[in-house]
């Protein structure tokens, strides 16, 4: 239904206003008040900071205050229960007055002495950095001409300059900037690989390992962006156990010999793809999120057109499998129950696109930043075509829209799918709510389990299935009914 | 001077003056870090900065309040659901948290139409709600909105609210304490004095430098209600807008935390002539004293006394069964600011645990004095740490439990050291008797970890152990132990419940008779 073959459609994240939708039930439509009441997203700085930590031997050295590091650190560290390494130039009161360029020249010489295997600096900046216009593209090109050769001559060390000022867009184009910046960085045209350019998005450890497990059966080799598997890293017992991503310089480097690109989100990972279709003529194939059975299958059927190698039957049975499971839930539990979804746009896509599958009703969809190009994914467009029933998709929206619907009555939900900053409107007007995105931190481990392939799924639709039935068992309603099932 | 030089900081000199360590005979004359200084770029200082000192800090804990920060969403997502500052009206301030969310073209163009729009649309959306903090961020700083005239306007057309702007940006000093001190002077300045409070009692205290966390100002709250005494404010956790408007009719400030609240104390003292009385809500001893300081001020110590007596008779037993269990443990305590003094002698004497190590992340000279005068010999002072520092220090000490904030723990977890959040509290509270009986069951509960136990197993080399299917942290505490104290009669493990502050919640306390004095003065003065 979404698979989409990009060829130059363009990928506008600039603000307009998003056009009025004709559904018949279905309205797109941008939230009206102006202020946020409980933020959905936070902004993009953050999301670069994710990025960086994928990256090995790579420590971003974030521009601006400090509270932009310490409570991203805290944000990451809260959803993974690791602690990641970033850096801050620490812009105090005179760097916010005369410019602050030499904090970011003291802090990469700092961190370069200090860490000896740092690879690559990305500098990220932020609001406060970007309106004072510090030249950050003037830093690089000083401490390339003086300190890296002088200094750290003997070192391979790389820096760039990640511009993702708070004002703009959210944590989801901030991740979208940074990965395309890392691979318009490093992707240098050799010799063809033989492999598969596979981005992501902004998934979890749980989701990179089913990937790479879809893959495997294919037998396809890939550079995955990014490799985070490690993100759920061990306590081991000589102690020294460190928890970062794992693709190299020349894993990105790489990335312009591939017979091609899949990346699996439109709104993560998206630029990335689109700069290597341009510039290396890759073959590129942006989407589906493969959430759900049909978008697995979309995966794969695009794994197949791009490398030529057969769907193996081993995935015909883990695809039975999983379908064995949501026929023992779909039209007994899940049916007609009605469901809000939030968070990131390609994941609430593919949430909603499942849950339509579950003959479940999505009424709800929230999209926490004000992209003007929501409006014309064709998703969400076949969404608005294709739902019999009341539906609103709003964008730049924050929790008020969620709760405010809830308690004037207009919604009435039974279940409600996102990330755990929206944990207390599932509290107190006790609707059960299964934790999915970014971040979920009142749930544990949640960051080990897939939401993408067909274990993903299996793993989804009984997450979604057990969160209703503890409900029915506190609220003492037909909780009877498991009984026999 | 005994200051520590970190391996891993040779290049960097300047960090040669942040760490110390006391040495045989040392005072603070010879022994003490610099502090307060700003921080080294990319040096993975674990600083925040001062817009979260002033709004996440210091100005979410009241309760009863739209909290808006103006500026991109970020700094409002970020600190929200950070902190566990509970509050008695279903944790309000917790659960809602606004932002202007400015966008480029209110950078351009400026954002202080849009700030009102936020304002009234907060307003609208809680109508029961009349009372606004609105926090300045990096950017609308930098921009230059006049936030305290767009806050004027708002007040002229809507009579029944009230609110209060502090202009406390992220880059306002070398950390969270910046914002701190620019939380308590705006308030001072702006709102104590503005609202005539009910006096109920003869005796009124604002308690300062509280924050409520996982319930102390209410374990706290209840000691002061059993002496009769009016707590006019808590400043700030659980405390409310109009209660800490009224701060100027207390007779006596009573402060707890004085890193970050020090400041409006001393401005009361300055201005409306009340006093200052620094006390400590940590540890039977500390506690006790500062109960009896509180009565002996008003003429009432034989309140506090009973009190103390009552609690003590009670926890004792229970606190000596974990300090029995905890003896000779080493122990980081790697907390933000306050706590390190707070904490440092009293857990070695009524726990037993030995503190190896104190830092302070935003904390100044001063807590440093405090802190390291209070700290056995041998012990590392270190100021403003950074993660390697961190690493090498927990390499060198090899300590049994850090206690530090959350992502700092998961950086211990992997050397296999066991943590407790020093800011959020593991099973909190931590302050009262019985709390400081929790805080060492979470400290033994922690060090004893059967799992933790199992961390230091290497299965591909070690002798794998297989007489055992399991084992308790009793079995790991008590081998060593003397049978006296391993069967006593009189110790015994925690046996409170998980949440003691609903009872608190629930609970009467006995009407004082007023002074006769006070009264008729009082009824003069209302007359």
């Amino acid at each position: 239904m979404s698979s989409e073959t990009t060829s130059s459609e363009a990928m506008s994240s600039e603000t307009c206003e998003i056009e009025a939708c004709e559904s018949k039930f279905c309205q797109l439509k941008a939230k009206e008040r102006i202020g946020t009441i409980n933020p959905i997203f936070t902004c993009q700085p953050a999301g670069a900071q994710f990025v960086s930590i994928g990256i090995k031997d790579c420590i971003g050295i974030v521009h601006g205050g400090q509270g932009c590091v310490m409570f991203v650190r805290l944000l990451i560290s809260q959803h993974l229960k690791e602690s990641f390494e970033l850096a801050s130039s620490s812009v105090h009161e005179d760097g916010a007055v005369f410019g602050a360029t030499g904090r970011v020249e003291q802090g990469i010489d700092v961190l370069l002495e200090r860490y000896p295997h740092v690879r690559v600096i990305p500098i990220i900046t932020t609001c406060s950095t970007e309106i004072i216009g510090d030249d950050c593209d003037g830093v690089v090109n000083k401490l390339e001409e003086e300190l890296l050769p002088v200094k750290y001559g003997d070192r391979d060390v790389h820096l760039l300059v990640i511009k993702t000022p708070s004002f703009v867009g959210s944590m989801v184009s901030g991740y979208d900037i940074a990965v395309r910046d890392f691979v318009k960085k490093f992707a240098r045209k050799t010799e063809p690989n033989g492999k598969l350019n596979l981005i992501t998005g902004w998934v979890n450890p749980g989701d990179v390992k089913e990937l790479k497990h879809l893959l495997a059966e294919m037998d396809i080799d890939a550079t995955v962006l990014f490799e985070i598997e490690d993100f759920d890293s061990p306590v081991m017992p000589d102690g020294s156990a460190v928890s970062h991503g794992n693709t190299t310089i020349e894993d990105l480097q790489d990335t312009a010999n591939a017979l091609g690109t899949i990346a699996l989100n439109r709104y993560e990972g998206g630029k990335a793809a689109q700069f290597l279709q341009k510039k290396f003529k890759l073959p590129t194939i942006i989407g589906p999120t493969p959430i759900g059975i049909r978008n697995t299958d979309t995966f794969l059927r695009n794994l197949k057109e791009m490398t030529g190698k057969p769907i193996p039957p081993s995935l015909v049975k883990e695809r039975g499998i999983a379908i064995d499971a949501l026929a023992d839930l779909t039209h007994m539990f899940l049916a007609d129950k009605k469901v809000a979804i939030y968070g990131n746009p390609d994941l609430v896509i593919g949430l909603a696109e499942f849950c339509l599958d579950l003959e479940m009703k999505p009424v709800l969809l929230l999209l926490g930043d004000d992209n003007s190009s929501y409006g014309d994914d064709p998703r969400i467009k076949a969404i608005q075509d294709g739902v019999d029933y009341p539906m609103e998709i709003v964008t730049n929206a924050d929790f008020w829209e969620l709760e405010r619907r809830i308690k004037d009555g207009e919604i009435e939900l039974d279940l409600i799918l996102g990330h755990s900053k929206g944990r207390f409107v599932s509290i107190d007007y006790s609707i059960p709510m299964v934790r999915v995105g970014f971040p979920t931190y009142d749930r544990a481990g949640m960051y080990r389990h897939p939401v993408v392939g067909y274990g993903g799924a299996t793993w989804l639709a009984e997450q979604m299935a057990n969160a209703l039935f503890t409900d029915m068992e506190y609220k003492k309603n037909k909780e009877w009914l498991l009984n026999v099932w | 001077m005994p200051y520590h030089e970190f391996d891993c900081s040779t290049c960097i000199p300047e960090r040669k003056k942040h760490a110390v360590v006391k040495g045989p005979g040392e005072d603070l004359t010879s022994c003490l870090p610099l502090g307060y200084l700003n921080t080294i770029p990319g040096s993975i200082s674990e600083r925040g900065c001062a817009y979260c000192g002033a709004k996440h800090v210091i100005g979410t804990p009241m309760k009863d309040v739209i909290h808006i920060s103006h500026g991109p969403v970020g700094c409002t997502y970020d600190t929200w659901q950070t902190k566990r500052y509970i509050s008695d009206n279903n944790n309000f301030q917790l659960k809602y948290t606004f932002a202007t969310d400015v966008k480029e073209k209110h950078v351009v163009f400026g954002a202080e139409g849009m700030l009102k729009q936020n304002i009234l649309e907060a307003f609208k959306a809680f109508p029961d709600i009349k009372r606004m903090t609105i926090y300045q961020t990096c950017a609308t700083a930098l921009i230059g909105d006049d936030i305290d005239a767009v806050a004027a306007e708002v007040k002229e057309e809507l009579p029944d609210v009230d609110i209060f702007v502090c202009n406390s940006p992220g880059f306002a000093g070398p950390s969270q304490s910046g914002g701190h001190h620019k939380i308590n002077i705006a308030w001072v300045n702006n709102k104590v004095g503005t609202f005539e409070p009910e006096i109920t009692s003869d005796f009124v205290i604002n308690y300062v430098g509280e924050y409520n966390i996982q319930g102390d100002q209410e374990v706290m709250l209840d000691f002061f209600k059993r002496m009769g005494i009016q707590v006019l404010s808590t400043f700030t956790g659980n405390g409310t807008y109009d209660g800490l408007r009224s701060m100027h009719r207390a007779h006596l400030n009573v402060l707890e935390c004085a890193r970050s609240a020090e400041y409006i104390c001393d401005e009361l003292r300055v201005r409306y002539g009340i006093p200052r009385m620094d006390i400590d809500g940590f540890g039977f001893e500390p506690l006790s004293i500062s109960l009896r300081k509180v009565g002996r001020f008003f003429g009432i110590e034989d309140r506090a006394i009973k009190i103390i007596e009552e609690e003590t008779a009670k926890w004792r037993p229970q606190l000596d069964w974990y300090k029995e269990r905890l003896r000779g443990k080493k122990v980081c305590l790697w907390p933000g600011g306050s706590k390190l003094w707070h904490w440092a002698h009293v857990i070695q004497e009524e726990m037993g645990v030995e503190v190896v190590s104190v830092y302070t992340k935003f904390g100044h000279q001063g807590d440093m004095e405090k802190g390291v005068s209070r700290c056995g010999e041998g012990a590392l002072a270190i100021d403003d740490p950074n993660e390697l520092e961190g690493l090498e220090a927990l390499a060198k000490l090899k300590p049994d439990i850090i206690f530090t904030g959350k992502r700092p723990g998961e950086v211990a977890k992997k050397v296999r050291v066991p943590y407790l959040n020093a800011h959020a509290y593991h099973n909190g509270p931590w302050k009262g008797y019985e709390g400081w009986v929790r805080f060492a069951r979470d400290i033994y509960n922690g060090i004893y970890s059967p799992i933790h136990q199992l961390s230091a197993l290497d299965i591909s080399k070690d002798e794998i152990p297989t007489g055992r299917g399991f084992l308790t942290a009793r079995m790991l505490s008590d081998s060593s132990l003397s049978d006296d104290i391993r069967n006593s009669q009189v110790l015994k493990p925690y046996d409170g419940k998980f949440d003691p502050i609903a009872g608190l919640r629930a609970k009467t306390y006995p009407d004082f008779e007023r002074l006769a004095r006070t009264a008729s003065a009082a009824a003069t003065a209302a007359e």
